[in-house]
Formats: structure tokens, C-alpha cells, sequence
């Protein structure tokens, strides 16, 4: 059959008010790797008192954002888009949920205080805020990138920012094991959440530009929920990604030069 | 009278001072801090019945703190200011103690004294008390290294904390949400300036709409009351415009200094014609007849400067009115002052090398690298881009922000050079953006100054080739001007 244009639609939701840490570039590597494959791309954004239905996209992207701001967005998000929210999940639709957004994803988010906020309970996970804030460069191993030949292809690095500690439920797996950094709550090892194809973690960075094999693998999904289990993304280069990656792993290694 | 301790204090500075020339170092903060450490309140001893002038905010600060120090000397006064950078306590220390043989030589003279301090915003809150500045301006609120600083609403409240541990009168943008609402409960001593609502209506900046192009991230687009989102009737750049809030009523209030100009008549690499205006105290734009304007014609080049000249202008003007020296410091000589003033280093001056030009912006938040690329992309001889981002302490350890800034509507000149420790981060943020692959060098920190050479060497002459560091980039491209191009450290 011959190969009609393909088309992605990605959901960037609260642009306006989750947008920290350089989060819009999982967005922006999202639309790259698609279109260099020629793939057409539409990007909506979707904001408070915007309708969400899940027929219109493809991917969703939820990011982090400041407590002011994320206070602004919560009432909006568990309460008017909420079960459509959930809906999509659990109908299999593909998520990237960062810091903020993946905390929102939760049951619950408690405060020093023991204050604790309801949030949307789609994934079975909670977080506790504590005092000390992690803040540094990461590494992680996800299995699931793992291909034969390639030596890092299972290496994910980011730069998390975050004082709340996470914990998941029996349904919900992590989604690397924690090389360098803390991840989800600093004691059990590991990063993130997967559950269904919602992917959340902490890494800021931003996380996809460096981790092009991620991207790749949130297309794909994606691209095979909407056009059936067949299909194949096509071949891309990661060569820039992976120059951009040696060029980091020689400042880890090495340490900062200037003064 | 002066303690002994104070005494021993600045005795032990000047020693310090001393072994770090000695050993060929920087002294712009260690001799501060062993002051401090002898004297912990020598800094409210130093200030103590001076007229200080403190200057905070996240952007603008050290070029505003240079335009008032200027405008200050042309209108008759000694000038005792800090370097730039060193906005600590311990770097404020530093410049009054090195301060105090001018002052008294001034005083012997019968010469006017200014004291002009930066300081730090994160830091305001604890030294303004010590300072007790009698004006106190405050610039903007952008987002800077949030994982020094955490959130921006964390750092108003310091500067609040600053303002109300003194009697200062407070200059205020007007223009800026976030800075603005510092008003509260400060009203009786609060003065705003800003941009021309109506220049800035003539000259709206409109932004990509929710029509799929992703915008560019902005760091106050809710009312911090209400959490409503603003409505801007016009822009100038980033959050800063005429906002107003349809929920709580809450709205840009109209400046009593403010700046009238017109982006079509005004090429971006020449200096700026504007006129700026003072509608007289207790008065505002909106008051009609009556307004002083005068028009300069501003030597730096960049939007941005036009907030820094009016700040600067307004500043001055009001130390005049509180001291009662309104004579020398009119509005009108306050204003002329401005057409005199110079580049700092890295903002936006350019130096020759041979029969080459180089102009260095520095770069250390979002909308700083925001403005720089849309001067770069407007400058008519721009042929080559240098970028260098690094991630030591001083610059934040977190480079993320770089893609929280829209590179994607600048465009790049030919021919794009990429180093800093993070190379790598910043070759891919530019690819990413629709830069070829082909038009970037890209090169670790070890070989910036060949990739310099390189640069230099591949620039035609009468273009310029624009360089853009972030801080502790900045710091080594200044010393390698100096090693390999014999420029002389003139800027210190």
C-alpha cells in the first residue's frame, strides 16, 4: 500500500501556565522527529475553560510549572477535564507528563503541613512534599529503549527539580532505574511511572531533545494507536541527538573548565 | 563615631585588598566579606547619613546602575558605585570601603556625594536596612535561575522585605505586573515609570496566537490576586505592557516618567531617538498639559534600554527632589546626561579588532537571550553568531531555560559558533530551531578561544560578528580579548 501522509496531533496542554525548565522543547523534539519523517503535524494548545476530547489528538504533553501557576490550573484540570482525562488513559492514549504534571496525575499531593490536595487519581501514585528540594543532572536506564548494538540506547539523561517524593501503587510501574540523581523519592532506586502509555517523570532539561530514542518510542506509539499495530515509523538518523549527547557525557566526566 | 572594631574592619579589608593584587587576583568581594566578618554591621556605618541610590530587580540592573552613576557625575556629583556582579553584601561592603578616600577628598572639596548600589534581588531583603538607600529603584521581575532563586513571586516578596526595613522612595515599572503590585501599602512613597501606553499601542508586539504555533513561554501571565489572565492591550516585550485584570480591576498604573518612541524610525545597530517625559510629581502621563519631554538620542542600542533610561532618569530626578538639589539634577539635564552614557561589557558594545567588529551581549536568563537573538536577527550587519553557555554555580547549575526561549521566530545570521561547557545543549536548541546542521561549529570549552580565532578570521570586514556568553563564559572570553587580541581591560 502505498505510504499516505501520516499525520500526528499533539495536545500541549496549559502552555501558557505549564512551561518551566525548558519543558516546550519535548514539544518541539516531538514535532521535529515527526516531521523529518514527514509526518504532518498539528499542535493544539489547550488551556483553562478549553474542552478536551480525546478524538482530536494523538499524544498529550503535560508539563511542569510554578506552585502559583499550578494552583491556578488544578481546579480546571481534575475537575472540568478530569473524566475525559481518565477516559483517554485508559483507552490507551499516549501521555508525557513532567514534574508538575505527573504529580497531577497522582492521588494526591501532600504538603509539609499534612495538608493534602486532592488531584486526578488517573495513575495509582502519590507524592509527599518534603524540605530538601533535589536539584542536579540525572541518569537513568529504561529498559524498554534497550537495542541491540547501540551501547546507550537504554540511557536516558535529564535534570530534575523537585522537593515532593513520589510513590507508586502495585498498578503502576517506574519507568527507569535511577543511574545518577535521586528520582521518584530518593530511597527505592528508580524513575517515573509508566502506566498503559502515559509515560511521567521528574526530568526536566529538557528530557526528550537529549533522548531522541524516547521520542521515537512516544511516536511510535502513538502513530500505532492511530493507524494500527503495522505500522512502522521510518528509519531517522540520531546523529546530532547522539553528538549533543557525547558532549554531555564529557562535561559529567569532566567537570566544568571555567573558572 | 567610628568603632575601633569598624576600624579594624577596614584596616583588614585594605590587607586583603592588597595580597589579592599582590597575587595578581580580583579583589571586588573578599575584602568585603573579612570586613563583614570583623564588622558585621559596617556596611550600615559606612552608609550611615550618605544619599544611596539602590538599584534591584532580575534584569537591567548593572546598566541602569551605570546610567545613573553617569548622569550623577554630568550634573556635578562624586560617585561612589559597585562593580558589576558584585551585588552582595560582601561586594557592596567592598566598593563603599574603597569608596571612603574619594568621599573624603569630595567632602574636603565641597563636592556633592552619591552613593549608586546595585544589589542583588535575592540579597535586597537583608541589606536595604543597611544601606537605608533614600531612592530605591526596582527594575523587573523576569525569570532568572529559578534553581538558585526558586519562584518569582519568592523574589518580589524579598524585595518587599527591602523596602519595608527602609524609608526609601520607591521607583517602580509600571509596565511590570509583578513589580508594579509592590505599591501595596507603599502608596505615599512609590513613584512609576514606564513606557508610553500610547507608543507602546503604536508599536504593539503581538504574540503568536492559539493557532498551533507554540509560544514562547511567559512568566506572568496570570493576576498573582485574582489568578484571573490578564488582558494586554499592548506589549512592549515579554509580560511587560499595558495589563489590566477583568476579574479584580487590577491594572498598569500610569507612570510619572515615561518614554515616547517609534520602533519604525529607529535602525537597530544605531542609538535610539526617544523622548522622555516627566509629568511633574503627584502627576502622570494621562495629566495632559504640563509635561516636561526632552529628546535624547541614546547611545546603547535595545528596547530594554529604554526602560534602563527611564529608570535611571527617574531615579536621579527624585534623589534631586528629596535632597533639594533639583537644580542640578532637572529633569532636563537628568535626560541630556543620558546621550553620554556607555556600554558596560557585554552589553551590547561594539569593539574593533582590526579591521573586524565584535559586540558581546551577555546572556543569563530568557528574556535576556530573547532580546539579544531579536537584535541580532534585526542588526544589519550581523554576519556571524558566537554562543557560549556553561553551567558552573554562577550561571546555574540547570541550563533548561534555554528552551523556554523562542528561537524558532529569530532568524540566525549565516554563519553560527557554539561553545561552553555545554556545548552540546546549545548546538541542539539552535538545530532545533531550523538552523542547518551545516551553518554550526560547535566546539567544547577547551578550544573557545581557536573557535574565537575561527570566527574572527571568517568575519568580512564592516560586518560584525555577535557573541553572546552567559556569566562565567563571559568572565573567559574577556580574559582571552585580553591574552590573544591585546584589547585593554578597560571595562573593569
Amino acid at each position: 500500500m502505498e505510504d499516505s501522509k501520516k499525520e500526528l496531533r499533539i495536545c500541549h496542554m496549559y502552555p501558557d501556565l505549564l512551561n518551566l525548565y525548558g519543558d516546550r522543547g519535548n514539544v518541539l523534539s516531538l514535532i521535529r522527529r515527526a516531521e523529518l519523517r514527514g509526518i504532518s503535524v498539528k499542535l493544539v494548545p489547550v488551556s483553562i475553560g478549553d474542552d478536551f476530547d480525546q478524538n482530536d489528538f494523538d499524544i498529550v504533553f503535560l508539563g511542569g510549572g510554578q506552585d502559583a501557576e499550578q494552583n491556578v490550573i488544578r481546579r480546571d484540570f481534575v475537575e472540568e477535564k478530569g473524566p475525559k482525562v481518565k477516559e483517554a488513559i485508559e483507552s490507551g492514549m499516549v501521555f508525557l507528563c513532567i514534574c508538575g504534571g505527573y504529580q497531577m496525575l497522582g492521588k494526591y499531593y501532600q504538603e509539609h503541613d499534612g495538608t493534602k490536595i486532592e488531584c486526578l487519581g488517573a495513575i495509582d501514585v502519590y507524592t509527599v512534599g518534603e524540605d530538601v528540594r533535589y536539584i542536579q543532572d540525572t541518569t537513568y536506564e529504561a529498559s524498554f529503549l534497550k537495542e541491540e548494538g547501540i551501547e546507550d540506547s537504554a540511557i536516558l539523561y535529564g535534570f530534575e527539580n523537585h522537593s515532593g517524593r513520589t510513590y507508586l501503587g502495585p498498578s503502576v510501574k517506574p519507568m527507569a532505574k535511577v543511574l545518577e540523581g535521586a528520582g521518584n523519592n530518593g530511597k527505592d532506586g528508580f524513575e517515573g511511572a509508566i502506566y498503559n502509555n502515559v509515560y511521567c517523570t521528574y526530568s526536566h532539561g529538557s528530557f526528550l531533545p537529549k533522548n531522541p530514542r524516547m521520542t521515537d518510542h512516544l511516536l511510535s506509539l502513538a502513530l500505532k494507536r492511530r493507524y494500527g499495530e503495522d505500522y512502522e515509523l521510518p528509519e531517522l538518523s540520531t546523529e546530532n541527538e547522539d553528538f549533543a549527547r557525547a558532549a554531555l557525557l564529557r562535561y559529567k566526566e569532566k567537570g566544568n573548565t571555567a573558572p | 563615631m567610628a568603632s575601633i572594631r569598624f576600624h579594624i574592619a577596614v584596616f583588614s579589608a585594605k590587607c586583603t585588598h592588597l595580597a589579592l593584587r599582590l597575587m595578581g587576583r580580583g579583589a571586588t568581594t573578599l575584602p568585603g566579606k573579612v570586613a563583614v566578618k570583623i564588622d558585621p554591621k559596617i556596611l550600615k556605618k559606612l552608609c550611615e547619613g550618605r544619599n544611596c541610590v539602590t538599584i534591584t530587580g532580575t534584569n537591567g540592573k548593572t546598566t541602569t546602575t551605570h546610567m545613573i552613576t553617569d548622569i550623577f557625575r554630568n550634573c556635578g556629583y562624586t560617585v561612589v558605585t559597585n562593580v558589576s556582579g558584585a551585588n552582595l553584601l560582601s561586594g557592596v561592603t567592598t566598593s563603599m570601603i574603597f569608596g571612603m578616600k574619594d568621599m573624603k577628598k569630595a567632602e574636603k572639596e565641597g563636592r556633592k556625594i552619591i552613593c549608586v548600589l546595585e544589589t542583588d534581588e535575592a540579597a535586597y531583603g537583608k541589606i536595604a536596612c543597611q544601606i537605608m538607600p533614600k531612592v530605591s529603584v526596582v527594575t523587573n521581575l523576569f525569570r532568572d535561575q529559578l534553581d538558585r532563586f526558586g519562584e518569582l513571586a519568592h523574589t518580589r516578596d524579598l524585595i518587599a522585605r527591602g523596602l519595608d526595613s527602609c524609608e526609601a522612595d520607591i521607583l517602580l515599572n509600571s509596565d511590570d505586573s509583578l513589580v508594579s503590585e509592590l505599591y501595596k501599602g507603599r502608596e505615599g512613597r512609590t513613584i512609576f515609570y514606564g513606557l508610553s501606553e500610547e507608543s507602546m499601542h503604536y508599536n504593539n508586539v503581538t504574540y503568536p496566537d492559539k493557532s498551533g504555533v507554540l509560544p514562547a513561554s511567559s512568566d506572568a501571565e496570570y493576576c498573582t490576586g485574582c489568578k484571573t489572565k490578564y488582558d494586554y492591550t499592548a506589549r512592549s516585550f515579554g509580560h511587560l505592557g499595558a495589563f489590566s485584570c477583568k476579574t479584580c480591576g487590577k491594572k498598569r498604573k500610569d507612570p510619572r516618567f515615561f518614554v515616547k518612541y517609534d520602533l519604525a524610525k529607529n535602525p537597530s545597530d544605531e542609538g535610539y531617538e526617544l523622548s522622555l517625559l516627566d509629568a511633574g510629581e503627584g502627576r502622570d502621563e494621562k495629566s495632559g498639559t504640563g509635561i516636561t519631554e526632552k529628546r535624547v538620542k541614546l547611545p546603547i542600542p535595545g528596547m530594554h534600554n529604554f526602560y534602563n533610561s527611564i529608570a535611571a532618569v527617574s531615579a536621579c530626578v527624585r534623589m534631586g527632589e528629596k535632597i533639594g538639589d533639583t537644580e542640578a539634577l532637572s529633569f532636563e539635564k537628568c535626560a541630556a546626561a543620558l546621550e553620554h552614557v556607555e556600554a558596560a561589557f557585554g552589553r551590547m558594545e561594539k569593539i574593533s579588532i582590526g579591521d573586524k567588529k565584535i559586540c558581546v551581549l551577555l546572556v543569563k536568563n530568557p528574556v535576556g537571550l530573547d532580546r539579544a537573538l531579536s537584535f541580532v536577527a534585526g542588526a544589519s550587519d550581523a554576519e556571524g553568531i558566537y554562543m557560549l553557555l556553561n553551567s558552573n554555580i554562577a550561571d546555574g547549575k540547570d541550563v533548561s531555560w534555554i528552551w523556554d526561549v523562542d528561537f524558532e521566530s529569530k532568524e540566525f545570521p549565516e554563519k553560527v559558533y557554539v561553545s561552553g561547557d555545554r556545548y552540546g545543549d546549545m548546538m541542539l536548541r539552535i538545530l532545533y530551531s531550523g538552523v542547518e546542521r551545516s551553518r554550526i561549529v560547535a566546539r567544547p570549552m577547551e578550544e573557545c578561544a581557536d573557535l574565537l580565532d575561527q570566527a574572527i578570521s571568517d568575519s568580512t570586514p564592516g560586518k560584525c560578528l555577535y557573541i553572546l556568553p552567559n556569566y562565567t563564559s563571559m568572565l573567559a572570553l574577556r580574559s582571552i580579548l585580553v591574552k590573544r587580541y591585546h584589547l585593554k581591560d578597560f571595562w573593569k
